[in-house]
């Protein structure tokens, strides 16, 4: 009586590795691109939560709050399926490439925000005493020091962003999951498969996890 | 040490139950009588007195849940009242569970579901995992676009995209007749039908792809389903392995619904014939 985990779905499985390797590849590239617009996205809006301007804090806050409390679910579905009605067909690559990244923007947002607010006032005060201006204060003043107290979690949020990419599995994104699921359920073999695509996910997340703890503890050393 | 013992006995009458099993087939083989209903099996779901059953909810005319009343119905839940009937003696004993394409496989394995009644196709690479039945249902793999794509045959579709459901024989269907005709089409799986619908109204794909009568129900005023079929579809009635009792149960109710003209019947009532 053949169990879910029988030798022969491990067998099948290591067979049709290539199925695997070309959804892990496209989950690192997507994760990649995705975490690139996600910290410009987070930057940006990030300083823009903690501008004077309450037009800029506005909408910093209408980004945070609209993408933290819809679920990536109904934003990929969205992008994916309603925006063709507006006559915009993107590619499932930049679907969930745009879509996740957008997601952890509104994440990113909020640690950069965070790290910025953390930074004493008297720092502002002494870059513009020196002659810097907003912009220039928060270029070479703030930011990187924030960047100091945002590393661990902003690492936490790439952890995420990489599980995040398997939503692609349900519009077809042609990433690690959408593969696992395609060739898991045309031969019923989802022991291994899983299994595997799970080990995948575990050698890309952690590192960056232990890294982060990594950046944690040496943050509690420097204070 | 009392462990060990015990491990290599089982171990060696296993063995030797194997060996009698390979070789025993010339001899007169001493096959328990099927009329005690002595089968482990049975015996558990009679005990329980109620047949749990995996259906498809999504499916119309097989098994579909109707969203005004909540009930689930379709020719696959009767043909389980009728199973619930010849085990237990009472058609209403039957526990019906949604079950998709990715949950089928596993719900059968831990025994959560005795039967999976739900679209299930009969190949050979699945018989290795689950009992299968005699085929009760046989369809080929349709074609359903946009009435204004003046898509009319697959030839139509070269370039394009057809969509597929997970765990849907069709793609394989497809590749085959797309190689023979030497076409260049691209097959995004998605996991449920209405996925795949909607992806069809919002033009992500050009085409939906599963068996013809599952496609039926998915018809509205936008579009068509082409004459062409491809590659038969057999359904079939999926037990774990190792369920021998109830695989054979499954089996004689199709044999007897069959011979009865009840299948018929039930396949007229569903509007599948």
């Amino acid at each position: 009586m053949p169990g879910p985990f029988a030798l022969f779905k491990w067998e099948a499985v290591f067979q049709d590795w290539r199925v695997f390797a070309e959804g892990f590849g496209m989950t690192i590239l997507v994760a990649a691109l995705a975490l690139v617009l996600a910290l410009l996205l987070g930057i940006l809006f990030g300083m823009m939560g903690t501008a004077r301007s309450k037009t800029l804090r506005c909408l910093n806050r209408v980004y945070v709050e609209f993408i933290q409390n819809t679920p990536l679910v109904i934003q990929i579905f969205f992008l994916y399926n309603g925006l063709p009605y507006a006559g915009i067909m993107l590619p499932v690559f930049w679907v969930g490439m745009l879509g996740i990244g957008i997601y952890h923007g509104a994440y990113v947002a909020e640690v950069v925000r965070a790290g910025i607010l953390s930074i004493p006032k008297g720092q502002f005060e002494a870059a513009y005493a020196q002659g810097f201006s907003y912009w220039s204060a928060m270029r070479y003043v703030i930011l990187p020091q924030a960047k100091q107290l945002a590393y661990p979690s902003l690492t936490n949020l790439a952890v995420n962003l990489i599980k995040n990419t398997s939503v692609m599995a349900m519009v077809a994104g042609g990433e690690l999951m959408y593969h696992a699921d395609s060739w898991s359920s045309a031969n019923l073999y989802y022991g291994p498969a899983y299994v595997i695509t799970g080990l995948l996910y575990i050698s890309l997340c952690y590192p960056l996890a232990t890294y982060a703890r990594h950046l944690e503890h040496r943050l509690e050393v420097s204070t | 040490m009392k462990k060990i013992y015990t491990l290599a006995l089982t171990f060696v009458i296993g063995f030797s139950l194997l060996l009698a099993a390979g070789c025993g087939s010339s001899s007169a083989s001493t096959t328990p009588s099927s009329g005690s209903g002595a089968a482990p099996d049975i015996k558990n779901a009679k005990d329980r007195g109620v047949l749990k059953i995996g259906v498809k909810v999504d499916v119309p005319k097989f098994g579909f849940k109707d969203p005004n009343t909540g009930k689930v119905d379709g020719m696959e839940i009767d043909l389980a009242r009728a199973i619930a009937k010849k085990i237990l003696g009472d058609e209403t004993k039957i526990d019906v569970q949604p079950v998709t394409a990715k949950t089928r496989g596993p719900l059968l394995d831990n025994g959560e579901v005795d039967f999976v009644i739900a679209t299930f196709t009969i190949t050979d690479e699945r018989k290795k995992s689950y009992n299968f039945s005699d085929p009760y249902f046989e369809d080929g793999v349709a074609l359903m676009v946009k009435k204004d794509s003046g898509i009319s045959d697959l030839t139509g579709l070269n370039g394009k995209k057809i969509g597929v459901a997970q765990s849907a024989t069709s793609k394989k269907a497809l590749v085959d007749e797309i190689q023979k005709q030497n076409l260049k089409i691209d097959l995004p799986e998605f996991g449920t039908y209405p996925e795949i619908k909607a992806a069809l109204d919002s033009r992500r794909i050009d085409c939906f792809s599963v068996d013809g009568a599952i496609l039926a129900g998915y018809l509205d005023d936008s579009t068509v389903i082409l004459p062409a079929r491809y590659s038969p579809q057999l359904y079939g009635v999926a037990a774990k392995k190792g369920n021998e009792g109830l695989s054979k149960a499954a089996n004689d109710t199709i044999a007897e619904l069959k011979a009865s003209g009840e299948m018929d019947k039930l396949l007229v009532k569903w509007g599948l014939k």
